[in-house]
């Protein structure tokens, strides 16, 4: 295996599911990166196999969907324990999850879900994102979430509970574009303060996605094209914050590898463009 | 309880049990809109994660009545790790009791051997045994070695014949095939190799071999058992077999030092 690269590069990647594992390992495609979903390469066997391949040719970054920061009860020490393994075995050049819970402590909604913006609640996160820091020995990128409803007890937003996060506990902000647009439309987000209240430093990647409409309701299913709306958002945020790693998400009907690069190559134009007018 | 906590609680319930919910605030939308995309996206996950891991069964039973098992499942037995590949540990015994699926006798059976590959293909990694050092165990140490067996592997016990069963419905299987369900009881022994998880029948005495061995036994012990009931079981073919399938992978330090 090659020496780690701690860093992605600020190019654009795409999220690299079972469907095209062949595909890439024979094309070898120009991609800055690829990112997986942490989950599905626990433990051993063929698809971490494929994993420790692509990782030869791309840096890896690992998201992961299942650790529930949030969760009220304990962090679920074996599922941190295998993340650890796997970082181990793949040395990703980013380590992400998202700002949600999963776990009541008497079952687990495998799903994002969102909580209350309170202080307990951020510092209840900050200390379980130090934990996970610690055991992995990185920094974790945290992603903001698409929300379906918000809380009436939030004190805070959650771009601004995302910037005391990463004050307190050092980590990185992973920007979904996407689920912001999704939580604008749904919840009333205004896009601008969210990203004016991200310090630009601590934003370390971008996600871009397509989502479809249920009963009036954006979801986030990752199923489509980044549309029109985000991309303007997308602009937006290359001009406050800055160029970052990007990554195209598609989980759904997924399409061929082809069309994965197009929109990553849209990413990628959009970022030059924005370089050329700094320069 | 901390406030947000009792938030959480509440969102968790709404989502589970149906439950309705006081704290959240309803956007441009109705919220029960908002929880209803939570509760498809709750059970979504859970039956792909069924369907992902007992690909036989849902041949077996169709894809409406697995979505139907799947459903009465989610509600009598929830989630309880945020690993969704770890979901659906026990189909088997669910069956068990599942008045609608009396007709079928071996379900059970044949999901506890589904979920022994489940169980296979995430296994963690090993590096099969060193044969140089086996080979240069005293011959007067030999007896008193404890070999241990592949992670991936499980033997699952049927009185149906479930690893004919579980090979007709593997792909690229014929369609049309004839497996007589009162042929008897079959033992899988289920492995991985080569990253490719395998099913194959044992006969009685090479699963009590290596159930003798699982537990612990000695070379001795475990072959001293098995003579007991079955005279004719020739140890060595089997031990050279097994080595080279990887279903032995190592033998204890003790004897490696000695």
């Amino acid at each position: 295996m090659q020496p780690a690269s701690h860093f992605l590069p600020v190019r654009a990647g795409i999220g690299l599911r079972a469907q095209h594992y062949e595909q890439v390992l024979e094309m070898l495609p120009p991609l800055g990166w690829v990112e997986v979903h942490s989950e599905n390469f626990f433990e051993g066997g063929a698809a971490l196999h494929t994993l420790i391949k692509v990782r030869e040719n791309y840096p890896v970054s690992l998201h992961g969907v299942g650790m529930g920061l949030a969760s009220p009860g304990p962090i679920d020490h074996q599922h941190l324990s295998a993340l650890k393994r796997l970082c181990d075995r793949v040395q990703p050049a980013a380590v992400s999850e998202h700002l949600c819970w999963n776990s009541t402590g008497e079952f687990v909604v495998n799903d994002l879900l969102p909580f209350p913006y309170t202080r307990a609640s951020l510092s209840h996160v900050s200390v379980r994102v130090e934990q996970v820091q610690e055991k992995i020995g990185r920094r974790l990128l945290i992603e903001n979430l698409s929300s379906y409803l918000s809380f009436a007890r939030s004190e805070m937003s959650e771009g601004e509970f995302l910037a005391e996060l990463a004050k307190s506990t050092g980590c990185g902000i992973l920007f979904d574009v996407n689920n912001l647009y999704v939580n604008s439309k749904n919840l009333g987000v205004d896009p601008e303060s969210f990203i004016r209240a991200l310090p630009s430093n601590a934003v370390m990647e971008y996600h871009l996605a397509g989502h479809s409409v249920r009963d009036g309701c954006l979801v986030d299913t990752h199923s489509d094209r980044v549309c029109n709306e985000v991309w303007d958002l997308y602009r937006l945020a290359l001009q406050q914050v800055g160029n970052r790693p990007t990554l195209i998400e598609w989980d759904n009907d997924t399409p061929d590898l082809s069309v994965l690069l197009e929109e990553a190559g849209i990413a990628q134009s959009h970022m030059e463009h924005r370089h050329d007018s700094m320069v | 309880m901390t406030a947000w906590f009792e938030d959480v609680l509440e969102f968790g319930n709404a989502i589970r049990n149906n439950d309705a919910m006081s704290g959240g605030i309803g956007p441009n939308y109705p919220i029960g809109t908002a929880l209803e995309i939570y509760r498809n996206n709750y059970r979504g996950n859970l039956q792909g994660a069924l369907g992902l891991a007992y690909p036989v069964i849902r041949q077996l039973v169709g894809d409406e009545f697995f979505r139907m098992m799947a459903i009465m499942h989610i509600e009598s037995r929830p989630s309880k790790s945020g690993n969704l590949h770890d979901y659906g540990a026990e189909l088997s015994k669910f069956l068990a009791s599942f008045p609608n699926a009396q007709e079928l006798p071996y379900l059970p059976e044949i999901a506890k051997l589904e979920w022994a590959c489940h169980m296979a293909y995430f296994a963690a990694d090993i590096e099969p045994i060193d044969i140089v050092l086996l080979a240069s165990i005293a011959p007067e140490n030999q007896d008193r070695l404890r070999f241990l067996l592949n992670p991936a592997c499980r033997i699952v016990r049927s009185s149906f014949p479930i690893v004919d069963i579980w090979q007709a419905h593997q792909p690229g299987m014929p369609e049309d095939f004839l497996i007589d369900l009162d042929s008897g009881p079959q033992i899988a022994l289920v492995n991985r190799r080569n990253d490719v998880v395998r099913v194959e029948a044992l006969s009685l005495p090479e699963s009590a071999w290596l159930e003798e061995i699982e537990s612990g036994a000695t070379l001795w012990d475990a072959t001293a058992v098995v003579l007991e009931n079955h005279p004719d079981f020739d140890l060595e073919s089997h031990l050279v077999n097994w080595i080279e399938q990887e279903i032995l992978v190592d033998f204890d330090h003790e004897a490696k030092e000695n």
